[in-house]
């Protein structure tokens, strides 16, 4: 059984907090190497078999360091198809997978319509949207409310076009499809009954990803304004001694300290609710949000400026709020599922 | 013992105990008491506790009910907390405060002689606090002189919880005023009965007389009640204030998270289950709420592993406290103008229902024992490392 501790200090050497957005294609190389990819595949598939936190403790490493190498849609992808017994050569999906080749999806929700041939031929036709960096994969999984499929993204019928985002560490692609025929030996699982399963993985997963990196990030721009504070000196004092900064840092010290609580509490309980998973990301994305914002605060006109590093953590958080649910919904939840616990 | 089917195994025999013994309709009760009948009612039930052995499970093991280990003690509270048992306010001091400091700090004899009356009943009461010496504690004011056997002690102390009902006393006075304003401190054990004793209990905002002003005048205290050297009180005074170890705000967790139920009844009582912006802003909570007992939880995590960092302490408290207040201002939003005609309050709970005085005692966590404002210096200053000011600022 492999650590957590060893799992984090093997990451924070392989992606040292001082080296911001390390290059995609290096880092892509390298998580595939250390074997990151595979952690959450069962055993009896090849992979580590850990669970959520072990996958959530990389992502947390991986959000400290602004990484844009797609780990958290392959880890996505990797879940469906370990979860879609009825896909043909899955086994050897599984294997690519872990290897490296890279399969998104859209961890937007689509709005797909798919239409009948009269030889029995399935066509959809819609925009996936929030697929990301596709320019690296050769197939998409699409993830629509009739069916769950991969395909290669060279297909007729699709094309995919990037969508620029104010978030330089990322990069998120529409795939359009327009006639697409599915190729049955693609198929994960068709109809609700048999989607079920497979998109509650999908949901509790991205829930947890987009929390592991938020708290990571929270920390690495926290740690950085604390920094800051302590070398930049105005009124011939360092900016830190004034309480009133002070004050600020400690309050977000404390935010983030107790969304880490929460987060890791629910990361490692293999019970967990969709809805608790939701609130803890609703938390940990809000703190994220409240540490950036204070962050170019501190920072003053320096961290506005581009060369600064603090818009990078900002743009990251601000996408992070809306990946996977936003606030609104996520705590109407929370409230919802807390309302009905209490029936009178 | 630290074997789970061990601690669960505490856990079914507390929670059977509890079940044959723990207070019911003490919430009631506990409104329609004078406030003498209330600290009647908490010696009672720490009675009953003591006979039951879950009074002092942080105790050594050669006493009655003590030497159990942390984990043991966290299933305790835990069990405590669910079967809604009425906190121990008035032998708090007692068993944590004054003990600890007796452990840690007292000899032989005051050890034999305090010990044993605390299981017994005897109350104790903190003299730490004066009116010029609140988040500054070091600075306080109260003088001590030796004359002979004897200390003559002069001066006033103020937030002296439950002092009312105290037995005895301990008390932080100032024997020198040379060097560092720490170096003069001195830790005495005072009778609450000696001659020029006088304590007034404070009306508080929400009615409540939890805490005291004390006044001594010319009091002796006999020098075999100093604990430690003459000077070195603020030693002392550290074991005191480090005692309980988190297993406090841990309880007060888990009990806050046990009355959510009061919001969700306002909810409904209020006809607002549809109203998203309401639903949203309880989901909020309820997360808090969780986040607070997380945060405690992992705090006493570390501290069985031997693994505490400064400013650990300071998290937990100012989560609580904040998420405590956050939780008294959304029952007083809900209630509406109904929480504004005055209602009795439930002495000694801090989640009652009662929305207005629940608001006020959250203040109790944001000021006392460390005021919010002084944990934010802690956590600022030696967590993160931020300079401190320069000392010795004249204004």
């Amino acid at each position: 059984m492999i650590e957590l501790s060893e799992l984090r200090d093997s990451a924070q050497k392989a992606f040292p907090a001082d080296q911001l957005i390390p290059n995609r294609e290096e880092s892509w190389n390298l998580v595939a190497e250390m074997g990151w990819l595979m952690i959450e595949v069962p055993e009896e598939d090849g992979g580590l078999g850990l669970g959520a936190d072990a996958a959530a403790t990389i992502l947390y490493e991986l959000g400290r360091v602004l990484a844009g190498a797609p780990i958290i849609p392959q880890m996505l992808t990797l879940r469906a198809i370990c979860a879609a017994q009825g896909l043909e050569n899955r086994g050897e999906w599984i294997e690519r997978l872990c290897g490296g080749e890279y399969v998104p999806l859209n961890v937007l929700p689509s709005a797909i319509t798919m239409t009948t041939d009269a030889d029995g031929t399935r066509r959809l036709s819609g925009v996936l949207p929030g697929v990301a960096e596709a320019d690296m994969a050769g197939h998409v999984l699409i993830c629509a409310s009739d069916i769950y499929t991969l395909a290669p993204l060279d297909a007729p019928g699709i094309t995919v076009t990037e969508r620029k985002l104010w978030d330089h560490s990322r990069r998120l692609f529409d795939v359009t499809l327009d006639g697409y025929a599915v190729d049955p030996a693609l198929v994960l699982a068709e109809g609700s009954e048999a989607r079920a399963p497979i998109e509650q993985r999908l949901y509790s997963g991205v829930l947890l990803a987009i929390a592991a990196d938020s708290l990571g990030g929270a920390a690495a721009c926290l740690d950085m304004t604390v920094e800051y504070l302590k070398t930049r000196k105005q009124f011939d004092r360092a900016l830190a001694m004034f309480q009133a900064l002070k004050h600020r840092i400690a309050d977000l010290k404390t935010q983030v300290v107790a969304a880490e609580a929460l987060f890791w509490s629910r990361a490692g309980d293999a019970g967990v609710s969709v809805v608790d998973l939701g609130a803890a990301k609703a938390l940990a994305s809000d703190v994220y949000r409240m540490v950036v914002e204070e962050a170019i605060q501190l920072h003053g006109g320096i961290g506005l400026t581009e060369e600064h590093q603090c818009h990078l953590f900002m743009k990251r958080a601000m996408l992070n709020l809306q990946l996977g649910g936003n606030l609104d919904f996520l705590r109407e939840q929370a409230g919802r599922a807390a309302l009905a616990r209490f029936a009178a | 013992m630290t074997d789970t089917t061990d601690l669960e195994s505490l856990r079914s025999q507390v929670r059977a105990w509890l079940d044959a013994n723990a207070p019911r309709g003490w919430r009631d009760a506990y409104k329609t008491m004078s406030h003498e009948q209330f600290a009647q009612a908490q010696r009672d039930w720490f009675q009953k506790l003591v006979e039951g052995g879950y009074a002092v499970p942080h105790w050594p093991a050669e006493w009655p009910g003590g030497g159990r280990g942390l984990a043991e003690q966290k299933v305790i509270y835990e069990e405590l907390a669910r079967a809604d048992c009425p906190r121990l306010l008035l032998s708090f001091v007692s068993t944590y405060h004054a003990a600890s400091t007796l452990f840690e700090c007292g000899n032989d004899e005051q050890k034999a002689r305090y010990l044993p009356a605390i299981l017994k009943g005897e109350t104790w009461c903190q003299g730490f606090s004066e009116p010029n010496a609140g988040s500054d504690l070091a600075s306080l004011k109260c003088r001590a002189e030796r004359r002979g056997d004897v200390y003559v002690v002069n001066g006033q102390k103020v937030w002296s919880t439950m002092a009312q009902y105290a037995d005895k006393c301990l008390l932080l006075v100032r024997t020198s005023s040379e060097g560092a304003k720490q170096a003069g401190i001195t830790f005495l054990l005072m009778d609450m009965k000696a001659k020029g004793v006088t304590v007034r209990p404070i009306n508080q905002i929400q009615d409540d007389q939890e805490y005291c002003e004390m006044f001594l005048d010319d009091v002796e205290v006999p020098v075999s009640d100093r604990v430690g050297e003459e000077g070195a009180g603020w030693a002392v005074s550290q074991a005191t204030l480090s005692s309980e170890r988190g297993l406090t705000l841990m309880e007060l967790s888990y009990r806050m998270r046990g009355a959510l139920w009061r919001i969700a009844e306002l909810i409904r009582k209020t006809g607002r289950e549809g109203d998203a912006g309401v639903l949203r802003d309880f989901g909020q909570l309820v997360t808090r709420v969780d986040s607070a007992c997380a945060i405690a939880d992992r705090f006493l995590e570390n501290r069985l592993m031997g693994i505490e960092g400064v400013g650990d302490a300071s998290i937990v408290k100012n989560t609580y406290s904040r998420v405590l207040r956050e939780y008294s201002l959304l029952g007083l939003r809900l209630g509406g103008m109904d929480e504004q005609y005055h209602s009795t309050i439930t002495y000694g709970d801090l989640n009652t229902g009662n929305w207005m005085a629940d608001f006020m005692n959250s203040y109790a966590w944001t000021i006392a024992g460390g005021s919010e404002e002084v944990q934010r210096n802690i956590i600022s200053e030696r967590m993160l490392g931020m300079q401190r000011e320069p000392k010795g600022w004249v204004l």
